[in-house]
């Protein structure tokens, strides 16, 4: 699985949205209705499915299902 | 423990309240009120009660004096901060001093820091999820016990969860503020009133998202409900009927002769009438609940303009959009002038009709629990 796709995996569970939903430009508390809560919980799970930390302030920009993407790529090294 | 709290006979067994190593032989937290309306004045005096004072963190700084605050606002609030501490703890010996930082400051972190340098004995968190709050123990500074402030069953879990796997921490205990307290709140306007944000039904929620964590470090967790407990009859009905380890009050601990706001603030919570209190839009962008006053009414009215900032207090204030500074108005109704500022206050702020001190306060309490057990006894 690429990890885009484990990326949408985990935002469909975690949000209870539908796959079509989550496009690229779609942002998580305008477009995904999701709370702080979620996103908090939407980072803990970036973390443990790809076992890396991420930092509240690096948090705190990943507004869109793209930031995410991009985010965990350059982290993960796969551009 | 006092020599006071020791002579003090109540009619029954009170249930002392455990948080880490500190224990309360009155089961009551006094929430922490800002700007200035729970500094070391009330927090001492609760704590010489039996109680756990808390003194609010936000702005205090302010008490300095403002040609020292305006110097350099974050370096007065952390000194403020530990002085206040310090004095608590001096008038109070033996007692229990706790903290109230609001994750939503800007200077929630070096607060944190400045607690748990000059050891305060618990530090209670919350307007915001205090996820990072034990990595910003320094090295040594093993005293303060950690308390996050929730208004859900799933932020208690996400904050055990993340303490417990970053920092290998188990939170000390959880407050769960429902939508009945007073200022700020946990909850989108739509949610207030709605059965499932219930304190009663919050609580159950947090004891039951405590469960695994406690399983798994074979100790318990101090569950502590607020917002809107009022009379020790709710006192009992928290922690005998539903399991709860203390109650956290704020409300009543402000028309005592003890707390430090100004007497204008204090009579407007015996002046209030049920239809006073309100909720109001804060520019921190949550709800807050207040007693409408002139300066509400204004803003309602759209007579209050924009301002400029000069205390850059909250992460969350946005003050080219807000209506009004919430840090000025608070600050002003501490000081009595509430032509200018405004009164938060919890949903029963409106039963309070007089001033009396804190160890009426709790004797009051105390009395009202013991009725309640009795009865019970007698019902079954």
């Amino acid at each position: 699985m690429s990890v885009e796709e484990k990326i949408i995996d985990i935002i469909v569970e975690k949000l209870g949205v539908s796959r079509e939903q989550v496009k690229p430009e779609a942002s998580f508390i305008d477009d995904l209705g999701a709370d702080s809560l979620d996103l908090v919980e939407l980072v803990m799970a970036m973390e443990e499915a790809f076992g890396m930390e991420i930092s509240d302030e690096e948090a705190e920009k990943l507004r869109t299902v793209k930031d995410v993407i991009d985010y965990v790529k350059s982290r993960t090294g796969e551009a | 423990m006092t020599e006071e709290q020791q002579t003090k006979k109540w009619p029954c067994e009170i249930p002392s309240l455990k948080i880490g190593q500190f224990e309360a032989p009155v089961p009551i937290i006094q929430g922490g009120m800002g700007v200035g309306i729970s500094l070391a004045g009330l927090a001492s005096a609760v704590a010489r009660a039996g109680g756990i004072g808390v003194i609010s963190a936000a702005l205090i700084g302010i008490f300095e004096g403002e040609a020292v605050f305006f110097k350099d606002p974050k370096a007065a609030n952390i000194r403020a901060l530990k002085k206040q501490i310090a004095l608590a703890k001096s008038k109070a010996p033996g007692g229990i001093i706790g903290v109230n930082i609001m994750v939503a400051l800007t200077d929630f972190e070096p607060l944190c820091v400045a607690a748990f340098e000059a050891e305060a004995d618990i530090i209670f968190a919350g307007a915001g999820l205090p996820m990072s709050l034990p990595g910003l123990r320094p090295e040594g500074k093993n005293h303060s016990r950690l308390v996050p402030i929730v208004s859900s069953g799933r932020a208690a879990t996400l904050i055990a969860k993340r303490w417990l796997t970053k920092y290998g921490y188990l939170l000390d205990g959880v407050v769960v503020e429902g939508p009945k307290a007073g200022g700020h709140l946990g909850f989108s306007h739509d949610k207030i009133e709605a059965e499932e944000s219930q304190l009663e039904n919050i609580t159950r929620e947090v004891i039951e998202a405590m469960k695994p964590f406690e399983d798994k470090a074979g100790r318990k967790i101090p569950v502590i409900p607020a917002g809107g407990i009022y009379t020790g009859r709710d006192i009992y009905f928290y922690i005998n009927k539903l399991g709860c380890a203390g109650v956290q009050m704020a409300t009543r601990f402000v028309a005592t002769y003890e707390c430090d706001a100004a007497l204008p603030f204090k009579e407007a919570y015996i002046k209030a009438t049920q239809e006073d209190i309100t909720i109001i839009k804060s520019p921190v962008g949550l709800p807050g609940r207040a007693i409408k006053g002139k300066f509400i009414k204004a803003v309602e009215e759209g007579k209050k303009s924009p301002y400029k900032c000069i205390y850059h207090c909250l992460k969350t204030c946005d003050y080219r959009k807000a209506p009004y500074c919430i840090a000025a108005a608070l600050i002003n109704a501490q000081r009595g002038r509430l032509d200018a500022g405004f009164v938060f206050a919890g949903s029963n702020a409106y039963r309070i009709d007089k001033i009396v001190s804190v160890q009426e306060l709790i004797d009051e309490l105390m009395t009202e629990y013991c009725e309640a057990l009795k009865e019970d006894e007698e019902r079954s």
